[in-house]
């Protein structure tokens, strides 16, 4: 049998399997969705590169293949599946219908992987459409008034996205007579002349990766999921809008000569991939739910990799795609976090919260390093994503969108701050008392993905392999990539290994400096001992400071919280609502009218042909 | 062998020079606004004192690893950031004395972003104590970087693309080959920086993270003895990187040793006289006036960059 | 006693840790009375402290000497054995005007102490009322030499004598809710 159709029975039945298993324990069909996911893990590092798979349905030839370009979402897809559904296990005990969310848990992985190895437009629409569904069954899965309120919002975005894609395919199968995509590709379906296409399909492609102006469902879907899903809906989900897109703008830039169409798609895309990235950070840093603000921290790290692969040179697209790897990790690894905590002490309100670091301490280690390549900063895996960004933007042209993106990294400080302090540092208040680590099958995921980007801080070559690989099938030729030194198009580069190798040095003498010096007279109080002008706060005094924690920024930047997308969206949707309104006044369903319609209709014609 | 050996010798010269310098530099201004005020002032090697008292405290206490390691990320971040820069041409230190330093192997933006590592890991240590005015302090000076670090970018933006590299080498050579300063070639960038710089060294009337009468020194307030030590140590080489940073940019480097001192000190005297006549923003003010002029100085930089 | 910490029988090292000490001297001004006021004329142009090496500190963790300016209040005691216990040794108290040594004209007021040194080790007396900033930097310099000679081990002294210290204090302070001093 194929591996590709063996790996696809594997993950629907798994689908199937665990829907059946919650009748033997609830646990048990959490326990199966893992065996399968990971058997399917196996069988795809295991068997090398498949063949591929043709078939017929009706009129049209489908085909599944692993390309390139496709490996890198497949292992995405794969690696963080296998390691959340291990998460999931310990994340869902107790929780109800197992049997629901884990079989919809499955078919999501299994139709992103569809996704990945589908190789035309139809069977990509057939499985697009299984990730909707299921996606969205996941989020209304607590089931809760707001959340129905949330999914509408889902499942709508989601449908004008998948028409959208589906009147581009119609299009593109009118035009070239085919559906498959390379082929489309090479004749030019999605080039310039037709800019349409391109348009469709990218806005079918960017409501699931949450570009401005069609991020308004992310949010809320974000965090109103059980974390474990949102863990997968932020680090895999979101990276099929990325695929898209990225096949998108390099059929676009790479088909023919450049044209002012095409170079006015290009930058308005850009411009709004920057947009995002500054709004989202600005919403992010003012919630005071860690899982809304990793929501919009999500939205508008899309923003970047939406700016990367809109550049259309190779060092932005480079960027964009090694971010989005980044960002998988990244976002598995804080959305866990966040679910752990929100599993262990129940709320992940962060004014309710603090102080977690000394309960929860691996969980805080894998949140760190996962901050770290939030914020961009050296040695950790995003720095460089973003080096490459801002290299690639100034290289090419786009000084002021730099300029942009440069605010919005910056202002991510803040917020990358928030979610540290504000789960696990500041005072142990009483509530936290009794918190434990979460179990090791929730903790060891974290752990091996930030290990990850800690290694890929100092040898992103591991990823730029499959990377360069994957440009290479899209039609970027000569990439260049080495395994630790990042170079630009004016030869400037950056050394990692001497970097990471500095740092580390210095830390460790700086470490021990430290701790030896006077170690015996060195003590560790509690954080009760706080020098509070000589008072000592009873129990009951909470010391934090958590509530309006920028409030400073809000007021500086108070001009920028006035708009809403949202209402935007809401008066569209008014504004479309009445004109179907102005519609039905005609449509009035008495037979008499129609009558009139018809002979005045007549008249008319009469009138016109009698000239 | 004997490379290596070289190399961590000049990486041990250089600390301890930016080390004396950044203290020394902090010193004189105590020194000058003493005077200033019609003050005699502490003598100008006051900091080291303060120093050495600090490190001499028998007791010390932290509130745990991340503000036991608090001191000790801004002491990683500055000397790495040290490592990269370039601090004379040529890495003549001394006459007939010539060592490099890694300077060659990071640019530009990767200086911003190391230099922002020291910060943010000194916030985890501030936050791990649980003093409210930690925290504040904390906030108050990420919301401050928001406002400094754009005109900054802009500033070097439009100097790369004015120039075509960014790496400080690059710039160094640059402007030895062509022998004018990047302030002359192009002022706007060079002015929307030095507002930049105002905010960057948190003299008044951006000293809004440490004020010592409103938050009790900020981030600082729960470390005392050996952490408080490093800090200042962190902090007197992080002055040294900035200047040194502005001289390569902007004036073109320095030959010698000498030549770096006046450079810097004429540029340190920048912020330091704008402070003692300027009263303390409050914390969005102080972000809204990067907004104004510097920014605006700044796209001008970027504009004439383009044409 | 003097003799043994002479700076002809001090080792080299402690000669050179006091000598450093004495001339890096970060205050906590404890405004407790009315003594606080002198604080700003003695730290500003006129009398200018600081050329000694004498600047303020802004909270407890990073003081060398706590200045208590004045009379002390019973339900202020509490506030200033809590700051005390907080700074890091070695560290030096300075009590301030005449109310610190026998409670000056509070002397017989039910709510004030008389004596500062019976609930925390004094180093140096102030003495007067007020003291003019003359005198305090007069004391400063006194409290120099202490250091000097190497007498200001008042810190491990309070360790010593905690429980006399803390009899005396609880002897004040009624209502005791003090997180425990762990050394």
């Amino acid at each position: 049998m194929n591996v590709i159709v063996l790996i696809l029975t594997i993950l629907f039945a798994g689908a199937a399997l665990s829907f059946f298993a919650k009748k033997i324990t609830p646990q048990a069909s959490s326990v199966v969705s893992f065996v399968a996911i990971l058997s399917a893990t196996l069988l795809f590092f295991l068997s090398g590169k498949p063949d591929a798979v043709n078939f017929n349905l009706g009129s049209f030839d489908l085909e599944w293949q692993l390309s390139d370009f496709g490996y890198i979402f497949a292992v995405i897809v794969l690696v963080l599946a296998t390691l959340i559904s291990l998460y999931s296990i310990s994340y869902m005990k107790g929780m109800p219908h197992l049997g629901y969310f884990n079989s919809n848990f499955m078919l999501s992985v299994a139709s992103m992987m569809g996704i990945v190895l589908s190789s035309d437009f139809i069977s990509l629409f057939i499985f697009w459409e299984i990730m909707t569904w299921s996606s969205y069954l996941l989020v209304i899965y607590k089931g809760r008034q707001e959340t129905s309120k949330i999914g509408i919002k889902y499942i709508i975005f989601s449908a004008v996205g998948a028409y959208a894609m589906l009147t581009a395919i119609v299009l593109i199968n009118a035009r070239v007579g085919t559906t498959n995509i390379s082929e489309a590709i090479e004749l030019g379906a999605l080039g310039a002349e037709n800019i349409l296409i391109p348009i469709l399909l990218l806005i079918g492609f960017s409501v699931k990766a949450a570009t401005m102006p069609l991020h308004v469902w992310a949010p809320g879907a974000y965090s109103e999921s059980p974390m474990s899903f949102t863990a997968l809906f932020s680090g895999a989900l979101s990276k099929m809008g990325v695929l898209g897109i990225s096949i998108v703008f390099s059929a676009l830039m790479l088909d023919v000569e450049f044209v002012l169409s095409a170079i006015v798609l290009q930058q308005i895309i850009m411009w709004l991939g920057g947009i995002t990235a500054v709004v989202a950070t600005l919403y992010a840093l003012i919630q005071q739910d860690a899982k809304r603000l990793l929501a919009y921290s999500s939205v508008g790290q899309l923003g970047y990799i939406t700016i990367g692969l809109a550049s259309g040179t190779k060092l932005g697209v480079m960027a964009g795609l090694f971010m989005a790897v980044m960002h998988a990790a990244i976002k598995a690894v804080l959305f866990m976090a966040v679910g752990a905590v929100e599993r262990q002490v129940g709320t992940t309100d962060m004014t309710k919260i603090s102080g977690l670091i000394k309960k929860m301490p691996y969980t805080f280690f894998a949140t760190l390093v996962a901050i770290i390549a939030l914020a961009g900063v050296p040695p950790v895996g995003g720095f460089v994503g973003k080096w490459m960004l801002y290299e690639s933007l100034i290289t090419s042209n786009s000084y002021f969108l730099v300029v942009l993106i440069f605010f919005s990294s910056t202002a991510a400080f803040l917020y990358s701050y928030r979610i540290l302090f504000g789960l696990f540092l500041g005072q142990e208040e009483d509530n936290v008392k009794n918190v434990k680590e979460a179990p090791i099958t929730m903790v060891a995921p974290m752990v091996v993905l930030s290990i990850f980007l800690i290694v890929a801080g100092t040898f992103p070559g591991i990823v730029f392999e499959p990377l360069a690989s994957g440009m290479a099938y899209l039609g970027y030729v000569d990439v260049n990539w080495n395994m630790s030194v990042l170079q630009n198009v004016w030869g400037n580069e950056v050394h990692l290994e001497s970097i990471s190798t500095i740092i580390g040095i210095v830390f460790v003498l700086a470490v021990v400096f430290i701790t030896l010096k006077g170690y015996k007279k060195t003590r560790q109080v509690s954080t009760k001992d706080i020098s509070t002008s000589g008072e000592i706060p009873w129990e009951h005094e909470n010391m934090n400071y958590q509530q309006d924690f920028f409030k400073p920024f809000e007021r500086a930047f108070s001009g920028m919280y006035k708009g809403d997308m949202g209402k935007f969206w809401v008066e569209l949707g008014c504004a479309l609502g009445s004109l179907a309104n102005f519609v039905r006044k005609i449509y009035t369903g008495n037979g008499q009218t129609y009558a009139i319609y018809v002979v005045s209709f007549l008249a008319l014609l009469l009138l016109i042909l009698n000239k | 062998m004997n490379d290596i050996l070289l190399t961590i010798l000049a990486a041990i010269v250089t600390t301890i020079m930016a080390f004396t310098v950044g203290m020394l530099y902090g010193g004189i201004v105590r020194k000058l606004t003493a005077r200033v005020q019609n003050r005699v002032g502490p003598p100008i090697y006051q900091n080291f004192i303060d120093l050495m008292k600090l490190e001499f405290k028998t007791t010390n206490i932290h509130h745990g690893l991340m503000s036991h390691l608090g001191p000790v990320w801004i002491i990683t971040a500055a000397v790495s950031v040290l490592m990269f820069i370039p601090i004379v041409h040529g890495g003549m230190l001394l006459p007939g004395f010539s060592i490099e330093n890694l300077t060659f192997k990071g640019d530009l933006i990767f200086l911003i972003y190391m230099m922002t590592f020291g910060s943010l890991g000194m916030a985890l240590g501030a936050g791990e104590t649980g003093n409210p005015n930690s925290a504040i302090g904390v906030t108050r000076g990420l919301s401050l970087m928001t406002g400094f670090e754009i005109p900054f970018v802009l500033a070097l933006v439009a100097l790369m693309i004015q120039y075509q590299t960014t790496s400080i080498t690059g710039f160094m050579q640059i402007q030895e080959e062509t022998g004018t300063w990047m302030m002359f070639s192009n002022p706007f960038a060079f002015i929307a920086a030095l507002m930049a710089s105002l905010g960057m060294f948190r003299y008044s009337p951006f000293d809004i993270v440490g004020a010592p009468a409103e938050i009790a020194s900020g981030p600082a307030s729960e470390f005392g003895g050996k952490y408080l030590g490093m800090m200042m140590s962190g902090g007197s080489i992080f002055a040294f990187i900035k200047l040194v940073l502005y001289v390569d940019v902007f004036m073109g480097g320095a030959h010698s040793i000498p030549e770096l001192l006046l450079k810097t000190f004429v540029l340190y005297m920048v912020p330091v006289f704008y402070g003692w006549i300027n009263p303390r923003y409050r914390t969005e003010q102080a972000i809204r006036w990067f907004y104004k002029w510097p920014l605006i100085f700044g796209v001008i930089g970027v504009i004439w960059a383009i044409y | 006693m003097i003799e043994a910490n002479d700076k002809e029988t001090q080792g080299v090292v402690d000669y050179i840790k006091n000598f450093i000490r004495k001339h890096s001297i970060f205050m906590l001004a404890y405004g407790t009375g009315c003594g606080a006021i002198e604080l700003p004329a003695t730290l500003t142009s006129r009398y200018d402290a600081e050329r000694l090496g004498i600047r303020g500190a802004a909270t407890p963790r990073q003081a060398d000497v706590l200045l208590i300016t004045g009379y002390l209040s019973t339900k202020t005691l509490k506030r200033v054995i809590r700051v005390y216990e907080q700074m890091q040794d070695p560290k030096y108290v300075i009590g301030f005007g005449s109310c610190t040594i026998n409670g000056g004209m509070y002397f017989d007021s039910y709510n004030t102490i008389n004596s500062l040194a019976q609930y925390i080790p004094v180093d140096i007396y102030i003495n007067g009322c007020m003291p003019r900033p003359e005198a305090i930097l007069a004391g400063f310099e006194e409290l120099q030499k202490k250091i000097q000679k190497g007498e200001a081990d008042n810190g491990t002294k309070y360790q010593e004598n905690i429980e006399w210290y803390r009899a005396n204090q609880k002897k004040i302070i009624k209502n005791w809710r003090m997180p425990d001093y762990n050394w």
